[in-house]
């Protein structure tokens, strides 16, 4: 039990890598290199499927009408009358999300030891990287809480100028000031440990079912805690944003 | 120590329970107003994630204040 029990810590705990540069220890968190992992993915991804755009969509092309389709659809639902200049930034953190939650089903590296036992290169022996989501760590979610509510922010001021935008405070009744100025506090903070347990939640259930019967069963759970869990919770990462950012141009 | 920790952690988690009956609640009603009327599922699927997502992050919040108890003490 003690075996599991330090695993799990493990899991919890930011993993660090140390490369040295020019004489120089560089320390780097994990999730760092997994969110580079998932940029570069996402920007190989984008460069492949926007070459040689035609105006009759065809192979490739019409995918990615349909995506961009659907989050254009998504934002005009759910923001209201200036879902145009809102629609990029939603469909990045919608895309950058989902490609982080599900990143774990690519998780085929060997382990640093096993890596060392064939090849017999001394690197390999420190060395410890798994694919984990990057969004376990609190610090990634809570970046992109914090993002999100700078969007509120900005979108409120333009749409309504500065005078407009203080005004609303006091709407409907002057009585709501403290509650609407918790809000801008409360909102990135739930937006966060939502993401963060989630996803934390699915990784140490994974954990569990790899260490108590490696055979076919976690392939199975895999399907609703890696894939839905994952895709589900950047779809409600969105959507909520899409309502405070709604709210606040309205 | 050990114990009283490993019993409050225990009883963090416990508010699993209650959002596991919110959110079936309002599913279920969410399932009787689309047999109602088929014709609005789509407003009704995006207040029922909503509103399972609001419900779901007291567990959330139980979960991770059960996990800072453990390792973090």
């Amino acid at each position: 039990m003690e075996d599991i029990g330090s695993q799990i810590k493990e899991l919890v705990e930011l993993n660090k890598q140390h490369i040295t540069l020019f004489n120089k220890e560089i320390e780097i968190n994990d999730s760092i290199i997994l969110m580079w992992i998932v940029m570069a993915v996402l920007i190989i991804f984008a460069l492949v499927f926007t070459r040689k755009l035609k105006t009759i969509p065809e192979g490739k092309q019409s995918f990615i009408e349909v995506v961009v389709e659907f989050v254009n659809n998504f934002t005009k639902d759910n923001v209201g009358h200036h879902w145009k200049i809102f629609s990029p930034f939603i469909g990045t953190v919608l895309l950058f999300l989902i490609v982080s939650n599900t990143i774990a089903i690519f998780n085929i590296i060997p382990s640093g030891h096993d890596l060392y036992r064939l090849t017999h290169i001394e690197f390999f022996k420190e060395f410890h990287f798994e694919l984990h989501p990057p969004t376990k760590d609190v610090n990634v979610t809570l970046g992109m809480a914090i993002l999100s509510m700078i969007a509120v922010l900005v979108s409120g001021i333009k749409v309504k100028k500065i005078s407009g935008w203080l005004k609303s405070f006091l709407e409907p009744v002057p009585l709501m000031l403290p509650f609407k100025i918790l809000d801008y506090f409360i909102r990135p903070v739930s937006l966060c440990f939502r993401q963060y347990g989630n996803i934390l939640g699915a990784v140490i259930v994974m954990k569990l079912a790899y260490t108590a019967m490696p055979l076919v069963f976690p392939g199975v759970i895999s399907i609703y805690f890696d894939l839905f869990d994952g895709i589900l919770q950047a779809y409600v990462f969105c959507f909520l944003t899409c309502l405070y950012i709604g709210e606040a141009i309205e | 120590m050990n114990n009283m920790i490993a019993f409050a952690a225990a009883i963090c988690v416990l508010t699993g329970a209650a959002v596991g009956i919110g959110i079936s609640i309002a599913t279920g009603k969410a399932v009787e107003s689309v047999a109602r009327q088929p014709e609005a599922a789509d407003k009704i699927r995006n207040v029922v994630v909503l509103g399972a997502a609001l419900a779901e992050a007291t567990a959330i919040y139980g979960f991770v204040i059960a996990l800072m108890l453990i390792l973090f003490k």
